[in-house]
């Protein structure tokens, strides 16, 4: 694997990583945007403009688009979060070139209004699917609730109310000032030729403008309020946890993640063997989720209604053992095989090896190989777990929770 | 045991699967919902294991498991780095000939497997789904993999160890490994781990015609989430490739039929899409539309009009993009140990040999458009299942 790095003039990183035995190449642009660089009023806009670059440039119209990717094979998609924007595309080696000047292209897309209107339509639809799905819910409510003020809190999806009101012409600012090209990066990995993907990325996005694009960075302790709402179709309760963590650029990270995976790992984990092995919980996971300053643990938990109050007793109980106990020395041996055969699972796709070197580069301007994160996590210890529980006290959380109406 | 295994180079993983013939069609009447207790209740100890002392060991060796429960298996098996798959296979032979199987445990398995019936109310869009293949395919294929509550709660343990013993049957059973790793000395470890004298066959399944057209199932969410499903030719068919690409004409990428008529042109959904479901003795195409009250006609119907308009004509154009997508499909899922390893192990149990990749290439190269036209005139649409979950119901 060889890493390749050219930042042109006007602040755009390419960046690579170069793996000649691969089957397949992708290619990605990592946005540094999402719903918490927006305010209310235009809450919903990042994940909306999303969409949008699907809808063409002056040149290409959005069946056009379609098909130019589709001519390609590609595996192609976008995703939006609070903080970041990723358009990606995995595809055969041959086709790499022409699916990165493609969506070098759409990068300047035309927000027709048009487009724009039918397009509002879908994200409507976007946002009532989602209300249907409880599990997605509870953590976006658990979000906003988490972050109270904070913009951090901000739905990616938006509410139909600002996206009612959300304006072409809203977007078209929006978008000049967030992607700007010293706030984006592209990124390839697998089989691809680098000379070749510089030379049209500095064809094609030298001529964009820099622009002072920031963003507000706090740290967050989180509101540790508690709620919980009801819906009468709903027949199961759904609970998510959130509470402080640290930020993605901290070294802590991957001790964070280890902790995560003791706690709430699918299987073998403190809440399977409390909660799911007992059968009080159908589902309950914890995930460490590293934000640009500040970062969450997240739990989900799907149970009965007559079994809220013991899964809730049951938690606390955990979160009270770690914070007196800490982990012990074989569950952070069985964490770190965990993770480190995910880790190189992952990594043998060029895809999952664009998502790791595109984040890297985006929260710390760094290449880190494979080899370097694998001794990283080998390197932590249970004092290192144990100074992060004391910090961060993930007992002490934020809850939200959706369930049925409740009969007392 | 068949056993089945592709080396892929660039990796230091290996994958493996087992397939058990335990699958919810190949269940006695009345035990809906076996399988999802069975692939629980195995791994709650085996050998001389307790279930932590179990869990413990596969988690030692970073493994990443994976079960599920489909029409016709059980499978069970996992992705792992490849030093530590020797070690690995040993414990999946203690879980699938000697489970502890311990009545307490059963009950635990069993609460769960109800959860997570209950659980899919919650989830209109997985469940919706899950009702279609109900009602589409002749009884028992589409036997629901989750269960049926009553069923369940009816279910013992002996009745369910029976299961165990008669369906967890060697002969029938496909072992499929693909990543980095010694075909011989797997050979002889599974030799050694599961040698056992031929078992007799499993009794073939009666299938039942199925006559429900449309189901509708009432649920105050904000969408009406839409499912249905038509007959097409079994992954065993001379035209199995033209079904492909078809449905790849009609839901392959964003330029497909669907996706342009129904979300890009129309606003009328966020998801949709078709694709080709099959199983040994029946296949169909699916499609799911999800879609606010008010629209749900519509696009049910732009649905409906995209599936007839499919035999009248398709370019050239169409059929290319077509053949590129799933031969790119195709290579890009050759790249994950894991996906291999299921590929190679369906392909056995589907068709009685591996295709090689080569050959499924080879295959959708000599479709064109007289081919997929051809195949969907003399197979042209006729009935379709319709199942849709949310507020108001469709005419259908």
């Amino acid at each position: 694997m060889e890493f390749k790095k050219k930042i042109l003039e006007n602040g755009l990183s390419i960046i690579g990583e170069v793996n000649n035995l691969a089957q397949s190449a992708a290619v990605g642009f990592f946005v540094k945007t999402g719903s918490r660089d927006e305010t209310k009023q235009i809450n919903g806009v990042s994940h909306f403009l999303e969409h949008m670059l699907f809808k063409g440039t002056e040149r290409l119209n959005a069946f056009e688009v379609s098909e130019a990717f589709d001519r390609t094979g590609a595996d192609f998609n976008a995703g939006t979060s609070e903080e970041n924007t990723v358009f990606y595309a995995a595809v055969l080696p041959e086709y790499l070139v022409e699916v990165t000047g493609l969506w070098i292209e759409l990068m300047r897309p035309a927000l027709r209004d048009e487009d724009f209107n039918i397009e509002k339509n879908v994200i409507k639809e976007e946002i009532a699917m989602h209300k249907d799905m409880p599990g997605f819910d509870v953590m976006d409510k658990c979000q906003s609730l988490h972050f109270d003020r904070h913009p951090c809190g901000n739905s990616v999806l938006g509410s139909e109310e600002s996206i009612d009101n959300l304006t072409a012409e809203q977007m078209r600012g929006y978008f000049a000032n967030r992607y700007a090209p010293n706030n984006m990066i592209l990124a390839c990995a697998g089989n691809f030729d680098w000379e070749q993907i510089c030379s049209i990325a500095e064809g094609g996005c030298e001529q964009w403008q820099k622009q002072a694009a920031t963003r507000e960075l706090e740290d967050v302790p989180g509101s540790k309020k508690k709620e919980r709402i009801e819906k009468s179709n709903l027949s199961r309760e759904h609970i998510c946890l959130m509470s402080p963590a640290v930020p993605a650029k901290d070294g802590r990270r991957f001790a964070a993640s280890l902790l995560a995976v003791i706690v709430g790992d699918d299987v073998g984990s403190r809440f399977f063997w409390e909660l799911v092995d007992k059968a009080l919980a159908e589902v309950a996971s914890m995930q460490f989720g590293a934000m640009d300053g500040t970062g969450v643990f997240r739990s989900y938990i799907r149970c009965s209604s007559e079994n809220v109050r013991k899964v809730l007793d049951t938690i606390r109980g955990i979160f009270h053992n770690l914070s007196k106990n800490g982990v012990t020395k074989d569950e952070l041996k069985k964490a770190k095989n965990k993770i480190l055969s995910a880790l190189v699972i992952k990594n043998e796709l060029p895809m999952g090896r664009l998502a790791d070197l595109g984040f890297n580069w985006i929260y710390l301007e760094q290449y880190r190989t494979i080899e370097e994160d694998i001794s990283a996590i080998r390197a932590v210890t249970i004092d290192d777990i144990y100074s992060l529980i004391e910090q961060f006290k993930p007992g002490d959380f934020t809850q939200f929770s959706i369930g049925p109406a409740q009969s007392s | 045991m068949v056993i089945l295994g592709e080396p892929m180079e660039a990796v230091r993983s290996v994958a493996f699967g087992f397939m058990l013939p335990a699958g919810a069609a190949l269940l006695p009447e009345g035990c809906c919902g076996a399988g999802s207790i069975i692939a629980d209740w195995i791994f709650r100890g085996a050998g001389d294991k307790n279930s932590r002392q179990l869990s413990d060991a596969l988690d030692g060796l970073g493994l990443h498991r994976a079960s599920s429960v489909s029409s016709s298996h059980i499978t069970i098996g996992a992705a792992l780095e490849a030093d530590n798959l020797t070690q690995a296979l040993d414990l999946y032979a203690d879980i699938i000939l000697r489970g502890s199987l311990k009545e307490d445990q059963f009950e635990l398995a069993r609460q769960l497997a109800i959860d997570g019936v209950l659980a899919l109310d919650d989830e209109p869009r997985q469940k919706v789904m899950v009702k279609l293949r109900e009602q589409f395919y002749p009884s028992p294929l589409g036997r629901s993999t989750f269960g049926n509550i009553d069923e369940l709660k009816a279910l013992t343990a002996d009745k369910t160890k029976q299961i165990i013993a008669d369906n967890f049957n060697l002969s029938q059973t496909i072992f499929a490994v693909a990543g980095k790793y010694d075909f011989n000395s797997i050979c002889k470890q599974i030799e050694r781990l599961f040698e056992s004298k031929q078992q007799p066959s499993l009794k073939a399944i009666k299938l039942r015609p199925k006559d429900t057209k449309y189901t509708h199932l009432l649920n105050d969410g904000a969408q009406v989430h839409i499912g249905l499903m038509t007959a097409t030719v079994k992954p065993a068919d001379k035209d199995y490739y033209n079904a492909r690409v078809a449905v790849s004409v009609l839901s392959g990428g964003m330029s497909a039929r669907l996706f342009t008529e129904v979300r890009e042109k129309r606003g009328l959904c966020y998801a949709i899409g078709a694709r080709y479901h099959g199983l040994k003795e029946a296949a169909g195409i699916a499609c799911y539309a999800g879609t606010t009250p008010e629209k749900s006609q519509e696009t049910l119907d732009v649905i409906m009009a995209e599936f007839g308009r499919l035999s009248a004509g398709i370019s050239e154009e169409e059929i290319e993009r077509a053949k590129v997508g799933l031969k790119s499909t195709l290579v890009l899922q050759s790249e994950s140990s894991s996906s291999r390893a299921g590929g190679i192990g369906t392909d056995y149990y589907m068709l009685g040999r591996v295709r090689s990749l080569d050959e499924i290439k080879n295959k959708i190269e000599a479709t064109s458009v007289d081919s997929v036209t051809k195949f969907l005139r003399e197979n042209s649409f006729k009935d379709f299942a319709v199942v849709t979950i949310g507020p108001k119901s469709i005419d259908y």
